[in-house]
């Protein structure tokens, strides 16, 4: 075929040039491609930190109200002291004295970071308009004191009460258990819980063992594990958790309670119109999709993202501008070297437009060679980030429920979760795709802008710039 | 046949008008050799221009085998030229990327030849112009009287009726230029061609049935 000789031919002589251009072209593609693989790997490692916190069928979470302190003074009707007896030093609450000769232990599971809510909410909040399902949980804190003439270090661990009915939704939707099994209907009301994997290695906890929480003993049924995340340490039945708890270190009992909804949207669209139904339903509640989650997971996940997003986005716009610009004015300027060519094969009865395909073949295929290289540039980019990208950390700081009388007034503090995340940069073929365009873009508007000279070019004018 | 009556072609450059070919009456007969000499920028190049529908005059009538050429439009004028007129250049005008068979294939493209019908016309063309052994050489490969040479396959391969030469030789030296001027008066035979030849060169014009003079636009002939 002519055309392809011609434009072969025609590349041939202009290889520096050409090559040139298409190396421009590459370079934005190649960031282009980079930049989105960076992005979509530091979105995937946000998106594992989500997921072990909620779950991953978790459209939207509900969390009862922080609670609020206490006002000095006030408290809930228990008395403490310790005081000195015949038997030596002894821990009196209301009354009720303990000898402290061999050590007393408070062991309390409380719902410290969120208010607690009603159990028959979970049902309303399942009947809302785009609700697939909804399952209520308690997140609790179990802390253990000992208070003996020889003071220890208190200790505290996660428990989450889990809906056993509805285990695909919350934090264990997203546990394998590595040993033991899961729950069954019937564990309900029984004292058996999961423990996380990592938590049992620390403590030497195993599968057939058992957990002292709140003051009672459960079966260690089953050990979990989850991916990259911060999930609870142990997992127990929403019924025992509901019996055993207290909202706060020595409040009222959470029976009939949860603190937390689990909600699935029937599809994705239907998230913000869910978020509102419930808002409007639990106007107090602190509601959580996991685009509003994602904005209060800061460490450098969160750099990263916004580096990607910002720095990435600007920086790859910016090379594909100049490329782009690049391209059009050197395919100009070639056009304009050509133009007693142009005019020539005018006389020899050539039409415009078969003069503009040829130059716009000239330009795709540049595009095309520019788009081949970035594809390759933007792989080695992906293969430098993967190799260099530092693991990254995303923190999660969360109201700790406690609340501290100062001289100043009361103070809630805050518990800060952090874990580190592997980021691997994520090729997509629609990425690679995108790119490609781009590049052919590239190439198509310098050879637009070359032809527009060509369409209008008298032959007459054409040839009156020979010699 | 050419048929001008009162042609005229003026430019303007800004408030200026330049009137490049002034009020031309001229008839050329089917198969004939019209030389036309003058000074350079008396308007030589562009008659020759509105002769090959490169340009249309501003004033006049310019009818080619009776269709007026000044009223067709640009993809008539382009098929016109495509099928039924030849181009020579002084500076040759080859495509330097393409070889001597590329560049005169490059005429057909516009008639949508067949491959090997193509080939066969651009062969032979290269073989009447003494060049069947060039066929695959570049242009920057070829002397100025061989890409000359090429020039002329490329005009006469499409088979025309007309061909226009502007200035042929006046980059040449003279034996070439001689043997280019042999070449153009055999072909013009042998195919029975309507030439007009442009040329400031009286050794060159002297080949013609007719010559005749542009001074300041005008065109006159020394005999009838």
């Amino acid at each position: 075929m002519f055309f392809f000789t011609y434009l072969t031919r025609e590349l041939r002589r202009r290889l520096r040039q050409a090559i040139f251009i298409a190396l421009g072209l590459a370079v934005g593609v190649g960031l282009v491609i980079t930049v989105t693989a960076a992005s979509a790997g530091v979105k995937n490692a946000q998106a594992d930190v989500l997921k072990g916190l909620y779950g991953v069928g978790t459209d939207v979470t509900v969390t009862g109200p922080a609670p609020s302190p206490p006002k000095a003074g006030s408290g809930n009707g228990n008395r403490s002291s310790i005081m000195m007896g015949p038997n030596g030093a002894q821990m009196c609450t209301n009354g009720k004295c303990h000898s402290l000769k061999n050590g007393y232990t408070i062991d309390n599971l409380a719902s410290s970071s969120a208010s607690p809510m009603s159990e028959s909410l979970v049902a309303k909040v399942a009947a809302l308009h785009g609700v697939a399902a909804a399952a209520g949980g308690l997140l609790l804190t179990d802390n253990k004191t000992t208070i003996s003439q020889t003071p220890s270090q208190p200790t505290s661990f996660t428990v989450d009460g889990t809906d056993i009915s509805h285990q695909k939704l919350g934090p264990l939707s997203n546990a394998v258990t590595t040993t033991g099994r899961t729950f069954r209907q019937a564990d309900s009301d029984k004292n058996v819980a999961l423990v996380d994997k990592n938590y049992a290695t620390s403590n030497g906890l195993k599968s057939g063992g058992t957990i002292t929480i709140a003051g009672v003993k459960f079966s260690i049924i089953g050990i979990v594990t989850q991916p990259g995340s911060n999930p609870p340490d142990v997992y127990i039945p929403l019924a025992r958790a509901q019996a055993l708890a207290k909202n706060g270190p020595a409040g009222a009992s959470l029976k009939n309670d949860v603190n937390t909804i689990y909600v699935t949207a029937a599809s994705a669209a239907d998230i913000p119109a869910v978020q509102n139904e419930i808002a409007k339903l639990l106007p107090a509640a602190t509601i959580t999709t996991p685009s509003s989650l994602a904005n209060e997971v800061s460490g450098s996940v969160s750099s990263a993202a916004k580096l990607a997003d910002d720095l990435g986005k600007w920086l790859s716009i910016l090379v594909l501008i100049a490329a782009f610009a690049v391209a059009v004015l050197l395919t100009m300027a070639a056009v304009s070297r050509r133009v007693r060519e142009f005019g020539t094969l005018k006389a020899l009865g050539w039409r415009g437009r078969r003069i503009i395909t040829q130059v716009m073949g000239e330009s795709l295929a540049v595009g095309l060679l520019g788009a081949a290289i970035g594809v390759g540039l933007g792989f080695a980019g992906v293969a430098i980030i993967d190799a260099i990208a530092p693991t990254l950390t995303a923190t999660l700081i969360q109201a700790t429920g406690l609340h501290i009388m100062t001289p100043n007034g009361a103070v809630s503090p805050t518990s800060s979760h952090t874990v580190s995340v592997p980021m691997t940069a994520a090729v997509s073929a629609a990425a690679i795709g995108a790119a490609v365009l781009l590049a052919v873009a590239g190439g198509l508007i310098a050879g637009i802008f070359g032809s527009w000279r060509i369409g209008r070019l008298r032959p007459a004018d054409a040839l009156a710039k020979v010699g | 046949m050419y048929e001008l009556t009162g042609v005229g072609k003026t430019f303007t450059n800004g408030s200026r008008t330049i009137e490049a070919v002034r009020d031309v009456d001229l008839a050329i007969p089917d198969g004939s050799w019209i030389a036309v000499r003058g000074r350079t920028g008396h308007g030589k190049s562009t008659l020759l221009n509105l002769l090959g529908g490169l340009d249309r005059p501003t004033s006049g009538q310019l009818k080619l085998d009776g269709r007026d050429v000044g009223r067709m439009g640009d993809a008539e004028l382009t098929l016109l030229r495509a099928a039924a007129i030849g181009f020579i250049f002084q500076t040759f005008n080859l495509v330097p990327t393409l070889s001597a068979a590329e560049n005169v294939e490059a005429a057909l493209v516009p008639l949508h030849t067949r491959f090997a019908e193509r080939r066969r016309r651009v062969a032979a063309a290269l073989d009447s112009v003494g060049l069947a052994d060039r066929s695959g050489h570049l242009p920057s490969e070829l002397s100025g009287g061989q890409q000359q040479r090429v020039a002329i396959a490329r005009a006469l391969v499409k088979e025309p009726r007309v061909l226009l030469a502007d200035e042929p030789t006046g980059n040449l030296d003279e034996d070439t230029r001689d043997e280019i001027i042999d070449l153009i008066a055999k072909l013009w035979r042998e195919h029975g061609l309507t030439l007009v030849l442009v040329s400031h060169d009286s050794a060159v014009v002297r080949h013609a049935e007719r010559v005749g003079v542009m001074a300041r636009g005008r065109l006159t002939f020394d005999s009838p």
